[in-house]
């Protein structure tokens, strides 16, 4: 049922992307004006104090930030477009973004990387690590008083085996079919851990939801609908937890992945020149510090130190966090076997304690997968 | 090459330029197998790589199915390389992976037809990449599908490889260049050490000193030296042929001036005008031979001293013998002298210089007149061209005939003449290449002088 909601709020959202991108816009307010489109998998409301930011140095430079999802931004960028295009893809589907990388998609960074950068979010000068997001667990403040909060996966697989009656129907997760994010965290759990299986088996048990966003896990939670959430994009975390004080974002304590979203320049892009100025603005200290204090995006930068930095939650939470490699092994995620052969293990886990009916939505695909069609598998919305 | 630049620069160059090709030929084959060490070493890498890759492909649910591990292609990238594979079934179909990879280009086969992996270096969309393809097959019950797993990488850290190890060779060339430089420098200098102390051994010389050069030397220089010896020889001799020249002519001048000091003297003891008529009268002709002495002293001088030869002309000679005639009958108006002139038809023409031939037939035609002749003739030849001159006064014996011709050798003790006139015809004749004939006059009387011309002169001209 949940589910189905879902897949009518996922196709909702597409169609008023693909209808209307959410734009921000900043309009030049010196004369010769240049021009810098941004397009992101980043909702503007948490990147918009960095752009403003951008905007007051550079008064000259008419600023366009186009918010997309991944599918869109992969799909648009595959194929070395010839068409002109926008300046700067951030995206957080990391593989995808690797994979357009990794192929030649993107043109040199130049100059415009701070020297200090971390190195390991960096690669080739083409492709640049912006932040640095916790892979969180949200819960509501009721559930502490009803059983207590689970602060590590094994804790959460505890709660979800003991308190199956409680939590029917309440816990909510990514989909990792419709979800590139939600699909790249589940590979990368299941490197971590194998009893990353058993937690796939103990949502399916409680029924979880299922969703294509961490919006859409984060607004169910507020309205009260589900009590825990599993995997969320931290930075859109901590932002609804500081609207909201019913919602409670917990880093786990035994293992936390850890997102960033990478950066390229397209090699077809209008206005190279000031993408590596925005660039250059953010990863600058004087960029990083907006970062930081005003952004939940986790400043990378190694001059800063203190709240809202890498530094920081590394401080915090020491060895538990595990930031997703950015390499070459990202590649074999955008492999289509390799996503069947994932969903395959996921829907069988998830369903071991289901009854035999599946629901039209959720029913796992026949895998027909058209052995020679070219390349990424992502019709399988 | 011009043999006039320096012998330094030519053992230079000539040691030089072969040691450059050897060394880019050594430079490129370093580089050759610098690059193939770099392939080596990397191209384990692909090979385990896609070994790994292949390890994952099963047979499921009627296609390849396959779980790329992403450890393989983290290894695919030792450092920053873009990587690609490529699972391809038995039919060569695509199945699946980054990009669609090629086959091995043909030239890169392996000679044996079942080779399990293979590398090559290929472009692809404009970017290098070192190819690597393995061929498996499934190990399932059922199935036993063949299957080829293609791996690539870009080239930067095989560049990387390649430049570190190139480097090194580079190093050490330059080193051994360096080296080699030096030694040839060394060695040029120490083989022309000999040529050097030659050379300060003649410029510290003074002018005067003619003596043989005694210096050890290698036996390539020896022969310069001996040349050296030679000619300073011959500079020897000359100088004492000059000195004994000037010997004799200071001698020969200072007996008339002697004679016109002593006749002065008497003259003018005596109070008697006749006496003063008859001294100066013989004064008179003692400073007029000796005035032809000194300028026939001069003409030799001047025959001599002439080291680089006039251009020689195309002179008629049978013009000249005439010229010369009316020259000497307008000097001899008050003698009674036959002269006679035997001219042939056409022109005779040689190469000379023109005033040598009329001052050596002024001087044949003034010797005869000195050593009494009555009748002169003056002739000319065509074949071979010549001229001679001709008298039927004293003669030269047949035995003297050779020393007249040296310088203040007189045919006659007591004649008039000063010994230099032949000797002037003879530098003249040896000027011109010709041949002089001293030869009996007709009835066995006089002198036959021949100055005969070698023939190719004048047929140079004809």
């Amino acid at each position: 049922m949940n589910t189905i909601c879902g897949v009518a709020l996922w196709i909702g959202l597409t169609l008023s992307f693909n209808a209307q991108a959410e734009d921000v816009h900043f309009p030049a307010s010196v004369e010769p004006a240049r021009h810098l489109i941004i397009e992101g998998a980043l909702e503007s409301e948490v990147f918009t104090p960095v752009l403003a930011a951008f905007h007051a140095t550079h008064p000259d430079i008419e600023l366009t930030y186009r918010n997309l999802d991944t599918r869109t931004l992969f799909a648009q960028y595959r194929d070395q477009p010839q068409r002109p295009t926008a300046d700067l893809v951030m995206s957080s589907a990391m593989p995808w973004q690797y994979r357009l990388a990794n192929n030649a998609n993107g043109d040199t960074l130049g100059n415009a990387i701070d020297p200090q950068w971390p190195t390991w979010a960096r690669w080739r000068n083409e492709l640049v690590g912006l932040s640095f997001e916790p892979v969180v667990i949200v819960y509501r403040r009721e559930l502490i008083e009803q059983i207590g909060a689970p602060r590590s996966h094994a804790e959460l697989v505890d709660v979800l085996m003991t308190q199956r009656d409680v939590l029917k129907h309440r816990v909510v997760t990514y989909d990792p079919r419709r979800s590139d994010t939600g699909f790249t965290y589940a590979v990368e759990d299941a490197r971590l851990s194998p009893q990353y299986w058993t937690l796939v088996s103990a949502l399916g048990e409680v029924q979880a939801s299922l969703t294509d966003s961490t919006a859409a896990m984060l607004e169910g939670l507020e309205s009260g609908r589900y009590l825990i959430g599993y995997n969320l994009i931290g930075s859109y975390a901590y932002a609804a937890a500081a609207r909201n004080p019913e919602l409670i974002v917990r880093i786990p304590s035994d293992y936390a992945l850890v997102n960033q979203r990478l950066a390229l320049i397209p090699h077809n892009a209008t206005h190279p020149d000031t993408a590596r100025l925005f660039l250059d603005f953010y990863t600058h200290p004087a960029g990083q510090r907006v970062v930081a204090e005003r952004t939940s995006l986790g400043a990378l930068s190694p001059a800063l130190s203190g709240k809202g930095t890498a530094a920081s939650l590394r401080a915090q939470h020491g060895d538990a966090l595990r930031p997703i490699q950015l390499g070459p092994g990202l590649l074999a995620l955008v492999d289509p076997l390799k996503r069947e052969s994932v969903m395959t293990r996921w829907q069988r886990e998830f369903e071991r304690a289901q009854p035999v009916k599946s629901p039209p939505g959720t029913a796992p695909e026949p895998l027909n997968l058209p052995a020679h069609s070219t390349g990424e598998h992502h019709d399988t919305r | 090459m011009n043999v006039t630049t320096s012998l330094h620069r030519r053992l230079l160059v000539w040691l030089l330029i072969p040691s450059i090709i050897l060394g880019t030929v050594l430079l490129f084959q370093a580089y050759a197998s610098a690059r193939d060490g770099a392939n080596r070493a990397y191209d384990r890498l692909l090979d385990a790589s896609s070994r790994v890759l292949a390890e994952q492909v099963k047979w499921q649910q009627g296609h390849l199915w396959f779980d790329v591990p992403a450890s393989a292609l983290d290894m695919l990238a030792p450092n920053e390389e873009r990587v690609f594979y490529t699972l391809v079934d038995n039919q060569g179909r695509f199945v699946s992976g980054n990009v669609e990879l090629p086959a091995l280009p043909r030239r890169s086969l392996p000679d044996t037809h079942s080779y399990e992996f293979a590398a090559a270096t290929i472009e692809f969309e404009g970017m290098p990449l070192r190819l690597g393809v393995r061929r498996a097959r499934l190990s399932d019950w059922d199935r036993n599908d063949h299957f080829e797993i293609r791996v690539a990488h870009t080239m930067e850290s095989r560049q990387q490889l390649t430049r570190a190890l190139i480097e090194g060779s580079m190093l050490r060339f330059a080193g051994i260049s360096l080296i080699a430089i030096a030694a040839a420098f060394a060695a040029i200098r120490a083989a022309l050490l000999p040529l050097r102390r030659l050379r300060h051994a003649i410029k510290a010389r003074s002018a005067h000193d003619l003596s043989p050069l005694a210096l050890p030397v290698p036996h390539e220089v020896r022969e310069l030296v001996n040349a050296l010896n030679e000619l300073l020889a011959r500079q020897r001799q000359a100088r004492a042929h000059q000195q004994r020249f000037i010997g004799d002519a200071s001698h020969q001048l200072r007996t008339p001036l002697a004679g016109l000091s002593a006749r002065a003297e008497l003259a003018l003891r005596s109070q008697d005008p006749t006496h003063w008529r008859e001294a100066l009268t013989a004064m008179l002709a003692t400073s007029n031979r000796a005035a032809r002495l000194a300028s026939q002293l001069l003409s030799l001088t001047r025959l001599q001293a002439n080291e680089t030869p006039a251009e020689k002309r195309p002179v008629r000679i049978d013009l000249l013998a005439r010229n010369a005639l009316n020259t000497t009958l307008a000097h001899q108006r008050h003698r009674t002298m036959d002269f006679g002139l035997e001219l042939p038809e056409s022109p005779v023409i040689v190469m000379a210089m023109d005033w040598q031939l009329e001052e050596a037939l002024a001087n044949l035609i003034d010797n005869a007149t000195r050593y009494g002749a009555q009748r002169i003739t003056l002739g000319v030849t065509a074949m071979p061209p010549a001229l001679w001159v001709e008298d039927d006064g004293l003669g030269i014996a047949l035995d003297k005939r050779r020393e007249v011709l040296r310088p203040f050798y007189r045919g006659q003790e007591d004649g008039q003449g000063s010994g230099l006139g032949l000797s002037i015809v003879a530098s003249i004749v040896e000027a011109h290449g010709a041949t002089l004939h001293l030869l009996s006059g007709a009835d066995g009387k006089g002198l036959r002088a021949i100055i005969e011309f070698s023939s190719t002169d004048a047929e140079h001209i004809l």
